[in-house]
């Protein structure tokens, strides 16, 4: 009997090796990196704190942190809001919506497609001489001259925030459905009795119980977020122009570590957004959770 | 029983995990590793052809990995920096050419049996001097040079101007001035005379070109860079673009056919004359791009003689098989009847001096309307100044460009778009000195 239990270590091992060397062993390096001055090639000298130091002086990247909140916080808002009143159209008894999987599947669908692809039919799009977006609002009157979507900070923002909604509000649509869909049926019926109307259902009913779901999303939602990198990277020139408006994080980890060979700060820069990142979360969570339990007592 | 039957499945499980780690090798594995003679990595796959050939002459196998530009600098740099699963002999851009010249990653050709130091007066001087070291030892050799010129269509130059001769509508572009000039006679007529101002950046150095970055670390912004701000934005100003930034669709567009800008209120239809690019925007831009006007197009310099782009190749300075490799290196730069080959199948401008003196004569482009091509970019080749290429380069000219764009499109005032570029140049690079200002 004794001797059974060794073996479970050996199925579990190719996990824990493939842990060790592919996540465990790069986070432990990056960490030691980031007391360094490695540059990619050479030795690496160590330099004590003066990453850290430099990273909470550092403007661009305080610039690239309120950016990247700037367009997870519209995308958020924008997707969430879609996503909640599509479901709350499709999951209401009374209206029964058909082809709600044909509808699924078309929702989800920019969620497949590669974030290349996307910033390229977007360059396209919003390009401002010949771009369709331009056209089809100037012919229709409600702009004189083209807008140069992806040259003015503000619109670069909100163009971004927006491509990010398109892609994503498919698939947090799926998963507030998925969600509803584990509400017992019981609650809408007795609500549908009692008369209560649309917006009494979602709000005292659906939402409450949606919460675990919802903060899911939303945490994983800002993890993600957090860590915008690609569509950035890809609509502009890599740099975050216009005025350094699109310069996330990521890219600006990216670009201090692959672009100008800064691997010592970068290093810095990835524990900084790693340190935000568990703030952030842990503050979702709690004021998520702690509202509860006062609702709670207060019952 | 049981047991020996689990310790094996772990093992497999184990085997599979193992092997995933090391991919490169594992994928060589399965082709039948042992047999492969010489591995080259590069970021096209222009050298697929070449390889064929050097693998019939010599009876060898050689291995081609192509990683795309964009992660090769990435993946390649551990593999050199280890040594495990490194190429034999790699290709290098200019982008980062300069950092792995003195990296030391590529061998030292100076020494013997290589003795590529004799070969200084048979290439093309700014190429061979970019795959020099800071010790002036020769550490990587190119087959190719990029100059740049101006290509424009003779039909606009033929109304407008009064000529399409390559050599008239040089002259008229032979300096700043004369660029505005001729620029002014455009757009009377109702063409531009380039896509964006951005075309424009190239001749900024003016005829001077200084390097980014000194011996002495410090950054360098010369009056002439500073000036060229005031001509971006004059160009601009002046009406004498299309608005259309490189590589965007309209850019493409504006090639072939039309294109609408804004002028005092109103959208009116415009052609674009001319491009402002180097040997192979030729091949992979605008002969990609352009259907109608074939033919219509030539090729002519600007202000002032610049190149951008170009690969070099060397040997990995810890190969296991370094004749062989070098081999490679000599046939791909050295080796005359391979590069005539080459040179007439792909239009590649070659720097191999005895090569292209034999073969400049009688080269033309349909393209160019009959136009002697390699004469001219060789001619622009000769008077690029080498030395003046660093390591920072391509980030730094970013940055300034970006400076440039925010002043002509008059977001900055001059000081405030040349003080971030500082900040910039220094958040990127904190070793350099910049002025302070």
């Amino acid at each position: 009997m004794k001797n059974l239990n060794r073996y479970g270590y050996f199925f579990i091992a190719p996990f824990w090796l493939v842990f060790l060397v592919f996540s465990i062993y790069p986070v432990a390096l990056t960490f030691y990196y980031s007391f360094t001055n490695y540059t990619g090639s050479g030795t690496a000298e160590v330099v004590g704190l003066a990453n850290y130091t430099r990273l909470l002086t550092d403007s661009f990247f305080v610039q690239a942190f309120v950016n990247t909140l700037k367009i997870w916080g519209i995308n958020f808002a924008l997707q969430m809001g879609l996503a909640l009143i599509l479901a709350a159209i499709f999951s209401d008894m009374r209206l029964k919506m058909k082809g709600q999987s044909f509808f699924r599947a078309i929702f989800y669908l920019p969620n497949l497609i590669t974030v290349s692809s996307v910033a390229l039919l977007f360059g396209i799009l919003l390009d401002w001489q010949h771009g369709s977006l331009n056209v089809v609002l100037m012919n229709l009157g409600l702009i004189s001259d083209p807008i140069n979507w992806l040259n003015e900070p503000a619109t670069a923002q909100i163009s971004v925030s927006l491509i990010l909604t398109w892609m994503w509000f498919g698939h947090s649509f799926i998963v507030i459905m998925a969600g509803i869909s584990g509400i017992s049926t019981d609650y809408f019926e007795a609500a549908l009795i009692d008369g209560a109307n649309r917006w009494q259902t979602l709000v005292s009913i659906t939402l409450p119980l949606l919460k675990p779901i919802l903060l899911y999303i939303m945490i994983t939602s800002l993890i993600g977020g957090l860590q915008l990198f690609d569509l950035p990277m890809l609509i502009t020139d890599g740099i975050g122009s216009p005025d350094g408006s699109l310069n996330t994080m990521v890219l600006y980890l990216y670009n201090q570590a692959f672009k100008y060979n800064n691997y010592g700060y970068a290093s810095a820069v990835a524990y900084g957004l790693f340190i935000i990142t568990v703030i952030f979360s842990a503050i979702v969570f709690r004021s998520m959770y702690s509202s509860e339990r006062k609702q709670a007592r207060q019952v | 029983m049981k047991k020996t039957l689990s310790m094996f499945l772990s093992l497999v499980l184990l085997v599979g995990v193992l092997s995933g780690c090391s991919g490169s090798q594992s994928a060589n594995g399965s082709k039948g590793g042992k047999d492969i003679d010489l591995r080259i990595w590069s970021f096209t796959d222009e050298l697929k052809k070449p390889i064929k050939k050097f693998e019939e002459k010599n009876g060898v196998k050689v291995e081609l990995t192509i990683v795309p530009i964009a992660d090769y600098p990435t993946k390649l740099k551990p593999v050199l920096e280890s040594g495990v699963g490194a190429p034999d002999v790699f290709t290098g851009e200019l982008a980062f050419i300069k950092q792995w010249v003195d990296a030391g990653y590529w061998e030292d050709l100076s020494k013997a049996p290589y003795d590529a130091e004799k070969l200084s007066d048979q290439y093309v001087p700014y190429v061979f001097d970019m795959g020099k070291d800071k010790d002036g030892k020769v550490r990587a050799l190119s087959w190719q040079t990029t100059p740049g010129g101006v290509y424009y269509k003779r039909s606009i130059a033929k109304e407008v101007l009064g000529t399409d001769d390559p050599a008239e509508v040089g002259k008229m572009m032979s300096s700043m001035d004369s660029v505005f000039a001729t620029a002014e006679k455009l757009k009377a007529k109702g063409y531009r005379m380039f896509p964006d101002e951005g075309a424009i950046r190239w001749f900024a150095q003016g005829d001077a070109p200084e390097p980014w970055v000194n011996d002495k670390n410090e950054l360098q912004l010369t009056d002439r860079k500073v000036e060229f701000m005031d001509y971006a934005k004059e160009m601009k100003a002046n009406g004498y673009t299309a608005n259309a930034a490189e590589w965007s669709p309209s850019w493409f567009e504006s090639m072939d056919k039309a294109v609408k800008v804004k002028e005092n209120g109103k959208t009116v239809e415009t052609n674009v004359f001319s491009y402002v690019l180097p040997t192979w925007g030729l091949h992979s831009v605008l002969k990609t791009n352009v259907k109608k006007s074939t033919g219509d197009w030539a090729v002519t310099s600007g202000p002032s003689p610049y190149f951008w782009g170009g690969s070099w190749l060397g040997v990995y300075s810890k190969s296991k098989n370094k004749e062989l490799a070098y081999d490679f290196v000599k046939m791909m730069t050295q080796d005359k009847d391979f590069l005539k080959d080459w040179a007439k199948e792909t239009g590649d401008v070659l720097s191999y001096l005895p090569v292209t003196d034999e073969i400049k004569g009688d080269f033309k482009d349909e393209f160019l309307g009959g136009q002697n091509n390699y004469q001219f970019f060789l001619d622009q080749a000769q008077n690029i100044k080498p030395g003046i290429v660093t390591k920072y380069d391509q980030q730094l000219d970013t940055l300034y460009g970006n400076a440039v764009k925010q002043y002509t499109d008059g977001k900055k005032s001059k000081d405030d778009a040349i003080k971030e570029f500082y900040m910039k140049a220094k958040n990127a690079y904190p070793d350099i000195t910049v002025p302070n200002k």
